[in-house]
């Protein structure tokens, strides 16, 4: 499924850093533990967090995650968007929370 | 070999030596589990310098048939090794854990994907850190 897809059927979404043209993603992954993300998410998946920190743009680089959702409507730091613009990380915020957003993308088709 | 240094609560450049060490790897045509596996020891023993070192020295090092990643720091050590393994166990203070670190599940996810893991520690004089990969299972 095409992330720009994704982004264009989820509710309340502001997107701050776009998608690359064509980018697709069947994953998904939930967590606001860094370590925990890091050890269990699967590689390209999708991540739904609260996390709006810089760190979030490693550990998304580490695990070839193409695509953060920062979930409760939480804006990004202007770090942790600048970071994700230099890595070619899609960024965006959807105002419904992290299981709301998840179910959404369960419903889409996304799976982990 | 390759070698970098970790700064103390750089929170911006944290990450950096893990996918430095990740791409060196992948240039290198290592599978990409292999990468995978590195580059999360590398990431943890990077944040916990960072957390808890005060800074410290990563390396890297591809011989024969293992990747060897060797972290130092000259922090305070660690009190209770078999403490800090156990997963969820953790000392670092509140505002580290609001970023969604300090966990406990650092020295388990360094455990947890390398091959062979030692640790040299004393309270008040640092640690050593010596994690291998198997380039084969």
């Amino acid at each position: 499924m095409k992330i720009s897809d994704i982004l264009e059927n989820l509710e309340g979404v502001t997107v701050h850093v776009a998608p690359r043209e064509g980018v697709e993603v069947t994953k998904g992954f939930t967590g606001d533990l860094l370590s925990f993300v890091m050890g269990s998410a699967p590689e390209g998946a999708l991540w739904v967090t609260i996390q709006n920190h810089v760190n979030v743009a490693a550990v998304a680089l580490l695990k070839e995650i193409p695509l953060v959702l920062l979930a409760s409507g939480r804006s990004p730091s202007p770090e942790l968007k600048d970071q994700c613009q230099r890595e070619g990380i899609a960024l965006a915020t959807t105002d419904l929370d992290s299981f709301q957003a998840c179910g959404r993308l369960h419903a889409m088709g996304v799976r982990n | 070999m390759i070698q970098r240094e970790v700064k103390p609560l750089d929170f911006l450049s944290a990450g950096e030596t893990a996918s430095d060490f990740k791409e060196t790897l992948k240039s290198l045509g290592i599978a990409p589990e292999i990468c995978r596996k590195a580059s999360i020891v590398t990431y943890e023993a990077e944040m916990n310098a960072v957390i808890h070192g005060g800074g410290g020295v990563i390396a890297m090092e591809l011989s024969g048939d293992r990747i060897t990643i060797v972290a130092k720091d000259e922090g305070p050590g660690i009190e209770n090794v078999s403490l800090a393994m156990q997963e969820g166990y953790s000392t670092a203070p509140d505002f580290i854990r609001e970023m969604g670190f300090g966990a406990g599940m650092g020295l388990p996810n360094i455990k947890k994907y390398s091959d062979e893991l030692e640790i040299e520690t004393e309270p008040g004089k640092g640690m050593t850190l010596r994690a291998v990969i198997y380039l084969r299972d």
